[in-house]
């Protein structure tokens, strides 16, 4: 497992919304399946002294670590408070912000990961559904039920494309170690880059695969980093230039970041590259 | 977002960017009137947010006297595609010398990087592929809100000095305005000083609101329809209209159908968790372009209830052939609300599309 396992306590932030309080549920459901810590606080400013299905609510980060013990936080704050919560979580002292939160300025984004970097906090995200180690920890919103435990990780900028291809990992009988959604738009913490260096140390781990799709060039910087064995998938052949489709970041811009000269890239970096996402097992299965 | 042009120099003069004296003109009348109080050499610069303006006849160097001539000319024109509402009337520069500057979002560094080169008047994407090491960047951690100065020197070396504070202010309005571009090109060198010949500036969507811009006018009419009902939405040229859920499921649903040689007609993101209403807006929101022949509906249920989808899809009661895929969180309940009123359905994505290219042939 990379980023977190059934040892760490987690903190919600946003967590007496909707979105928060359903997913502090879920999370906790996963982690006394797996007997893990789960949540062990959520943060709202203004609700301290409530709880989320019997989880307790905090005003700040630095008021819940001084009665729990946490390390993860995952966020579900709004797009405005996000830039704060990140900054907030670092500097508190957790190792690694989980950002669910859709839709946040660019220049926020940018912002907060400088900043969490300064303390040695790992940003994952935000637009993302954080991660699933399967019998360790669930941080974020992903369908548990999808997963198997097993050698596969998976990186993905995508939410929903995730599942798909978990859930035809599964069906071949490729168990996952590993799933980590990095996010959507243009600017994230964790890159392809950063979450293949973690797989490469990852006992656990023995092949990856990753899900891409337009905008930038970050697959082809992650696959020229690293030497574990891999099988690309890369969304948006066809996307026309200059739309956003539907993440921020999935943008061909001046003519950069298409999906043919990426896969042409990946396939130059000797990555086998799925044109489907159903052949994405068979790929797998001629690299092992 | 994209700003016009006038409308990024009005930002930059406002942060000390000396911009060249002009006007903006939405009528010919209006630089008739405007005439008597003009330089003799004059600029007619189309508003239109296009690439490539100037070679697409947008731009015409002229003089007072012919300056109705072509005003009139220029306002009948289509700039690629697009109308010209309103033309930048500005003094004629007597240029000694071009640079280039501008400020983007670097999705590797996480930060704005700035690239300038002194020798600018080629095109920037000609001069990184000729000659890369003429183009000079930099990159500003994003918790400063200024260059700091041995940055400026880093970047200038020999060029001229005055470029400095331009640069300064380029950066700041492209923190402070929220920009994912920023771009002056070119920066020209005449006898009066520096000045910004031309200027873009783009920014960012999800900051639209706190720079108070309410309406973005990059989209089409469905397009922001389709925003307020809280989808992702791009309108495409074929007959398969598309509705998924979350962008990268959805974008592969469109790659099948392309891979398959046909067109999709739409891109839609109903997004996370939706109801039964939303998707009800999304059908018909899909089946009001006129171009779509045939709807393929691919879901996969995790916050999203597949029982929900199937509710969403009757109440809609469109016209075009739908293909239902869904998959995951009460997907057997799904499958009979549709199948019990006819619809139909398939287990896999790559099978919707088949079904889907078959239709439209």
């Amino acid at each position: 497992m990379i980023y977190g396992s059934r040892t760490d306590g987690v903190i919600v932030t946003g967590a007496t919304g909707n979105q928060g309080a359903f997913h502090i549920r879920l999370m906790n459901e996963y982690a006394q399946s797996v007997g893990g810590k789960g949540v062990v606080a959520g943060v709202t400013p203004g609700k301290g002294g409530q709880e989320v299905h019997g989880v307790p609510v905090y005003n700040t980060i630095k008021e819940a670590l001084t009665e729990v013990s946490a390390t993860k936080a995952v966020l579900f704050v709004p797009a405005k408070a996000a830039c704060e919560s990140i900054m907030e979580s670092a500097e508190a002292g957790i190792d690694c912000v989980v950002a669910i939160t859709e839709h946040i300025p660019v220049h926020d984004v940018m912002k907060a990961v400088a900043y969490a970097k300064l303390y040695d906090c790992e940003v994952i995200g935000p637009n993302c559904p954080g991660l699933l180690s399967p019998g360790e920890i669930k941080l974020g919103i992903m369908p548990s039920q999808l997963f198997t435990k097993g050698n596969i990780g998976v990186i993905s900028r995508s939410g929903t494309l995730t599942y798909e291809v978990v859930d035809l990992l599964s069906k071949a009988g490729f168990g996952q170690s590993t799933v980590i959604g990095i996010g959507g738009d243009p600017v994230i913490g964790q890159t392809f880059t950063d979450v293949l260096a973690h797989f490469e140390d990852d006992k656990e781990t023995d092949a990856v695969v990753i899900i891409g799709e337009v905008g930038g060039n970050l697959e082809e910087e992650g696959v020229r980093s690293t030497e574990i064995p891999l099988v690309a998938y890369i969304a948006g052949v066809s996307a026309p230039e200059e739309k956003r489709m539907g993440h921020a970041g999935a943008i061909i811009e001046g003519g950069e970041g298409d999906a043919r000269s990426k896969i042409e890239r990946l396939r130059r970096l000797n990555a086998p590259v799925a044109q489907k996402p159903s052949e994405i097992p068979q790929l797998l299965k001629e690299i092992l | 977002m994209k700003f016009l042009e006038f409308e990024a120099k009005n930002i930059l003069k406002a942060y000390g960017v000396p911009v060249p004296k002009g006007i903006l003109v939405k009528s010919i009348q209006e630089l008739e009137d405007a005439l008597p109080s003009l330089p003799e050499k004059i600029v007619l610069k189309a508003q239109v947010d296009v690439g490539g303006r100037g070679k697409a006849g947008g731009i015409i160097i002229t003089d007072k006297e012919r300056a109705l001539k072509d005003i009139t000319d220029l306002f009948s024109r289509s700039i690629k595609g697009r109308s010209v509402n309103s033309v930048l009337v500005e003094e004629a520069l007597e240029i000694k010398k071009e640079y280039y500057c501008s400020i983007i979002v670097d999705r590797k560094e996480k930060s704005p990087v700035i690239i300038f080169t002194d020798e600018g008047g080629v095109e920037i994407e000609v001069t990184a592929q000729k000659n890369p090491h003429a183009l000079r960047k930099a990159r500003i951690t994003p918790l400063l809100q200024n260059v700091p100065d041995f940055i400026l020197r880093s970047l200038l070396r020999g060029a001229q000095k005055e470029i400095g504070p331009v640069i300064n202010a380029l950066f700041r309005v492209f923190v402070e305005k929220d920009a994912i571009l920023a771009e002056i090109n070119p920066l020209v060198l005449t006898e009066s000083g520096i000045y910004a010949a031309d200027a873009k500036l783009i920014i960012d969507d999800n900051s639209l609101a706190r720079q108070g811009i309410t309406v973005n006018r990059d989209l089409t009419e469905r397009e922001r329809t389709a925003l307020i009902h809280g989808f992702s939405y791009v309108e495409l040229k074929g007959s398969i209209g598309v509705i998924g859920n979350g962008a990268g499921l959805t974008m592969a649903t469109l790659d099948l159908i392309e891979y398959s040689g046909e067109k999709a007609a739409n891109f839609l993101d109903v997004g996370g968790g939706a109801d039964q209403e939303r998707v009800a807006h999304a059908l018909r929101l899909v089946a009001s372009d006129p171009s779509v022949k045939v709807v393929v509906v691919n879901l996969l249920g995790g916050i999203t209830r597949c029982d929900e989808v199937a509710k969403g899809i009757i109440a809609a009661n469109v016209a075009p052939h739908i293909i239902v895929r869904l998959a995951g969180t009460n997907e057997k309940e799904g499958k009979i609300i549709l199948e019990s009123q006819g619809y139909e359905m398939v287990s896999t994505m790559e099978e919707a599309i088949q079904r889907a290219c078959q239709v439209v042939k």
